[in-house]
């Protein structure tokens, strides 16, 4: 069975039992701003972050919209296609909103997503630990010498 | 707001290229993309106009290495420069770790790079921050184009760069200062990330 | 005023025992119009009968018995029931254990052939 590759490990079990009640083939937890926080069913790392970066996109372009109407978002929005269908849904954790973006496929429904988002959305928020303390500096006080070699390496320097 | 993770010590930071319409930005992008190595990269994202102006943004992904035990990665946006896609600059500037102003060195373009440095301000604002605690760098593209018809770079530092803040001449179409900018502006976003932490 | 579709469903709860009943869309599991009793939570039951009717007409169909006609689910508590409609539509019943199965699968299949 596929199982979910997280940054954030509180994050696997409530999405791997909404795979396994949903059928769904893709399945990304992420932040607004799209950097992922956990994903099933992708294969390749690259895809992941383009499709985090134009989800994200979605929501916050309809956001605008729905602020026009008057609403404060749109906390769900699908997309239909002819074999395929994209939900987008948003959640409140305790350090913040977190989206969840669902590719089902003709083994799924919308309505099976919609149904089972619910549930999923409840179980990561209690899930969620509370935002990290931080102690003490990320960085050794060097990390330009590594960044650097990073860079030119990267660079083909 | 970058995403430090200490478990499985990873970090990702989202950078973003502004400045106004054609001074360079998607270009910058599009040079990083061709340099990389493909196993450093993920797809680049465009979604652009048919007359391939950049409409919502520009995406890459790059997989840097390892800087102090975490796997760093740098998400590299564009905005639009047109003046009337403000409300798309403004999604794309929400989360940023750090920006990259592009301008265009020409001289009959200097109106409209104070205009989207002012700009930049103020969307920075709106979302609670500003040009003071963001790290920024500039750049001065397109000078490889003859010396009358652009600003050299200690004119545009005189004209647009109020606060000191590092810049770089460059000519991306070439990959000329491309590479420093980068370098310049990862230095600042994981300087400001290390600093934050240790407060 | 009453959508002409929920006129239709209160044919079938009208029937003894019946608590409620739906139109739902085979392929999204969403609801078309319903008359439920409160309580009854009718878009979680609109997504998994979709579901379970999807995998019973492969069933039906793998093991050449022909295209799924009628389901009929009966648990301690109640009953369920449904009737795959050729346009795509599902008819959706639920109810008590004193439910008259045999009245409301008419009815279901009525409207069955009426909604389109």
């Amino acid at each position: 069975m596929r199982r979910t590759r997280a940054v954030e490990a509180w994050t696997v079990e409530p999405l791997d039992r909404f795979v396994g009640e949903t059928g769904a083939r893709l399945t990304l937890l992420m932040t607004p701003a799209g950097q992922v926080l956990a994903q099933q069913g992708f294969t390749r790392a690259v895809d992941v972050m383009a499709s985090a970066a134009l989800g994200a996109a979605i929501f916050s372009s309809t956001g605008a919209i729905a602020r026009m109407l008057g609403e404060r978002e749109f906390r769900a929005l699908n997309h239909q296609g002819r074999q395929y269908g994209v939900f987008l849904g948003a959640l409140d954790a305790p350090r913040g909103k977190l989206l969840v973006l669902v590719v089902y496929g003709p083994d799924s429904s919308l309505g099976l997503v919609q149904l089972f988002f619910a549930d999923l959305a409840e179980q990561l928020v209690v899930a969620a630990p509370e935002p990290e303390e931080r102690h003490g500096p990320i960085l050794a006080a060097d990390f330009e010498r590594e960044l650097d070699e990073s860079l030119a390496s990267l660079f083909g320097r | 707001m970058s995403l430090v993770n200490f478990t499985t010590r990873e970090i990702t930071c989202k950078i973003v290229y502004y400045g106004p319409g054609r001074s360079g930005k998607t270009t910058n992008l599009q040079y990083i993309y061709g340099r990389v190595p493909d196993d450093r990269r993920g797809r680049m994202v465009s979604l652009a106009t048919e007359t391939e102006r950049t409409l919502f943004f520009d995406f890459l992904p790059l997989e840097l290495g390892t800087i102090s035990g975490f796997t760093t990665r740098f998400h590299l946006y564009t905005v639009p420069g047109q003046v009337y896609y403000n409300s798309t600059r403004k999604l794309v500037l929400q989360g940023a770790d750090g920006v990259v102003f592009v301008a265009d060195s020409q001289v009959r373009q200097l109106d409209e790079n104070i205009e989207s440095l002012q700009n930049l301000q103020s969307n920075l604002i709106e979302m609670d921050d500003d040009m003071r605690s963001m790290p920024l760098v500039l750049q001065y593209n397109k000078q490889d184009l003859p010396p009358q018809l652009i600003l050299r770079p200690p004119e545009l530092d005189e004209a647009l760069n109020f606060w000191g803040l590092p810049s770089f001449p460059s000519d991306a179409l070439r990959g000329l200062g491309v590479f420093e900018t980068l370098k310049a502006i990862s230095e600042r976003v994981l300087r400001k990330l290390s600093e934050e932490a240790s407060q | 005023m009453t959508h002409p579709y929920v006129r239709l469903l209160e044919q079938i709860t009208r029937v003894g025992g019946v608590r409620g009943a739906m139109l739902v869309v085979a392929d999204d599991g969403l609801v078309v119009a319903e008359s439920l009793m409160v309580g009854i939570r009718g878009a979680a039951i609109a997504a998994l009968a979709a579901s379970l009717t999807r995998r019973f007409a492969m069933v039906t169909k793998t093991s050449t018995v022909g295209e799924l006609g009628f389901l009929h689910l009966q648990g301690e508590d109640g009953t369920l029931a449904i009737v795959p409609a050729p346009t795509g539509v599902l008819v959706v019943a639920v109810g008590g254990s004193d439910m008259n199965v045999g009245l409301a699968r008419l009815e279901m299949l009525r409207i069955a052939e009426v909604a389109r």
